[in-house]
């Protein structure tokens, strides 16, 4: 095959999305399939689903015929791109008729050969289609529309529909006849996405493929991360295949969110050792997201979208800011951070959301949901820009990898904005305190403390989101509790401190709030979070019942 | 839902209060007009017995501000009863403590204003 698709015993936890592709693309004998983009982050295994597709198309059936093409940014260039278009349809669909695996690898086929070739086998369409692209050599544009019609004018002359599958669509708006990218020429792909009878399915960057003019003819199909189940047989397989032992902790495999490609880095650079324990495996996320495959791949597009030194450590700046910061940023915002131009800000900006690095909404950005790409960043940052180790590093990432301690009890809740929302969070504080036979008098001065954090969530949210999370943890010799919201940034970034709200501040006797947290809680901290803000308050068990000890001493 | 009651009751020289649930801007509000309407009267001796609250914010801590500078500027008494510990801890944390007298139960109180001329 011109691909390589892995054995079907190492593709994990994606059968039931290939049954439903398979079953979807199998309708084309209907006429009702229509054209989809496969969409997911990098790494997400959009293109393996491609291919497995393609290899199911192709041997366990023969009454739709698969086309896969891979674009290729070294032939965008109108001319060549459309010759190996037509010529690898051309060698795929007759190779499906006789499931001639051979003539897979035959890309490079001259048209002249291929005419041969389509003649040998009485492909009379494959001559025609062939023949016309050949009198459409002085015209780019018009052979680009004869190749990428190619597989509906087969499918109609030959009955047989074909699926055409297409991985990096998104580097194809880089068409161009005389070098410069002609947006004109990939909307070519309208019309062969409309057909019925031989459906498209893509994939690629989706944040580009919406910017390219045929977007709208494109059913989107999610491509999920993979479950716990198969990331960890995925891992474990890996791991066995190169003779090493063990397993990484559920924790960590949890961290790299289903993501096939972080799977495969991650597990690679595990098999450093050959009997790895836990800290190992640490080590091996640590190294992959500083200096491993994983961190190379993220950089090299960071650096691929800003060749520039100077602008790359500015947009590293901007995307850890963004990734940091209370709320979506906008390029206002931006600008005024960085001292730079709304239009150099709404550059930086777009190129990152381009990239999937950054996600964007209604003009604003925020962080992606993917951990391991806030570390890679964080990572990036700390390195280039506040010239951290990566001992520095890897002290600020392996907390967030450690499991909770055992016997740590958890409750969560979430809570609306209404009216005295913050009674409710007391008494289920008290209620816990309870249940778990708490110190009293620590509970009590946590619940005055809740009380007090729960009306600056409300105060600082502005509406935003509406909701208070709130999070009790417990232990034998402490009790945490969490809160938190939506809203505006409150902390100021120097100190780690929240700053006045001046209309609150207005109201007679406010900003005792903060105050009474600190006088009450043992720790107080203040954290941005990619939801908001959270405020988190710690009681010392230990320490609180030592004091009742000695007060109930002192009464008797 | 209301998570706030107030109950008064009067002798013939000092007003009992007994705010009852959460006293936030709305309870504190509450139990600002109930002492007001007792200081208007010329009562001013005002008990108010703590023992039925259940929490107590900042934002209501901070409009007994304004209920102790009316008691001191007609020349009253207030005295604080049944306090939770915690209830205590947070009115001393704001300064009130110097302004008001606290006792263990209603009834100290009482006799303690009796007491007074």
């Amino acid at each position: 095959m011109p691909f390589s698709a892995l054995p079907e015993k190492d593709f994990f936890g994606r059968q039931d999305e290939l049954a439903r592709l398979y079953k979807r693309f199998l309708q084309a004998s209907g006429g009702s399939a229509p054209s989809a983009v496969l969409s997911g982050p990098r790494g997400i295994g959009k293109t393996e689903l491609l291919k497995q597709l393609f290899g199911l198309l192709f041997w366990k059936q023969g009454a739709v015929a698969p086309f896969y093409y891979a674009a290729n940014p070294a032939l965008l260039s109108s001319s060549a791109f459309s010759r190996s278009y037509l010529v690898r349809f051309i060698c795929q669909r007759l190779a499906f008729e006789k499931k001639d695996q051979a003539l897979l690898y035959q890309d490079g086929m001259s048209v002249e050969n291929l005419s041969v070739l389509a003649e040998d086998r009485d492909a009379v369409w494959a001559q025609e289609i062939l023949e016309q692209y050949a009198h459409s050599a002085g015209d780019p544009a018009a052979a680009l529309r004869i190749a990428l019609e190619a597989p509906h004018r087969s499918t109609l002359t030959t009955g047989v529909p074909v699926v055409v599958l297409i991985d990096d669509f998104h580097r194809l708006q880089g068409l161009h006849i005389d070098g410069a990218p002609d947006s004109r020429l990939v909307s070519l792909f309208e019309a062969p996405f409309s057909f019925r009878k031989s459906p498209h399915l893509v994939t690629g960057n989706l944040p580009e493929i919406q910017e390219m003019p045929v977007s709208s003819g494109l059913e989107r199909i999610p491509v999920q991360p993979l479950g716990s189940e198969a990331a960890s047989s995925k891992v474990l397989s890996l791991l066995r295949e190169r003779g090493v032992e063990g397993g990484p902790p559920p924790l960590l495999l949890d961290y790299l969110g289903g993501n096939p490609f972080y799977l495969g880095c991650f597990a690679r650079a595990a098999c450093e050792k050959n009997a790895p324990g836990e800290k190992d495996f640490m080590n091996a996320y640590i190294h992959e997201i500083t200096e491993g495959a994983l961190a190379l791949f993220w950089s090299s597009i960071v650096k691929g979208l800003f060749p520039n030194l100077a602008t790359r450590r500015t947009a590293l700046a901007i995307v850890h800011k963004i990734y940091h910061a209370a709320q979506p940023l906008s390029c206002r915002r931006i600008a005024t951070s960085f001292a730079m131009t709304e239009g150099q800000a709404e550059t930086i900006a777009h190129a990152l959301y381009s990239a999937g690095i950054v996600r964007g909404e209604f003009g604003v950005f925020r962080a992606v949901d993917d951990r391991v790409l806030l570390d890679v960043i964080d990572g990036l940052y700390r390195k280039e820009i506040l010239a951290k180790t990566a001992h520095d590093i890897e002290l600020d990432i392996l907390p967030k990898l450690q499991p909770e301690e055992e016997g740590v009890v958890r409750f969560d809740m979430t809570l609306p904005m209404t009216k005295e929302a913050e009674l409710v969070a007391a008494q289920s504080l008290d209620q816990i305190g309870k249940n778990l036979r708490l110190n009293p008098d620590a509970v009590g001065q946590l619940q005055i403390a809740l009380i007090e954090a729960c009306i600056n969530a409300m105060e600082h949210s502005k509406g935003a989101d509406n909701r208070i999370y709130i999070s009790v943890a417990v232990d034998k010799d402490r009790l945490e509790v969490s809160i938190e919201s939506a809203g505006q940034e409150f902390v100021v970034q120097e100190t780690g401190e929240p700053f006045g709200d001046r209309e609150v501040a207005k109201t007679p006797g406010r900003g005792w709030g903060i105050k009474l947290m600190k006088r009450f809680a043992d720790d107080v901290r203040f954290e941005k979070t990619a939801r908001g803000t959270r405020i988190v308050l710690v009681k010392n068990l230990r320490a609180a019942a030592d004091v009742r000890r000695e007060e109930t001493a002192e009464r008797e | 839902m209301n998570n706030f009651t107030l109950s008064s009751k009067s002798g013939p020289d000092v007003a009992v209060i007994t705010p009852k649930g959460y006293i936030n801007d709305l309870g504190a509000e509450c139990l600002e007009q109930a002492s007001e309407q007792f200081l208007d009267k010329g009562m001013k001796k005002i008990v108010v017995n703590f023992s039925e609250v259940l929490f107590i914010n900042t934002i209501g801590i901070s409009i007994f501000t304004g209920i102790v500078h009316k008691a001191l500027e007609s020349d009253g008494l207030l005295c604080f009863t049944n306090m939770k510990k915690i209830h205590r801890e947070v009115f001393e944390m704001m300064g009130f403590m110097k302004h008001i007298k606290v006792f263990k139960s209603e009834e100290d109180a009482i006799s303690f204003l009796n007491g007074r001329s």
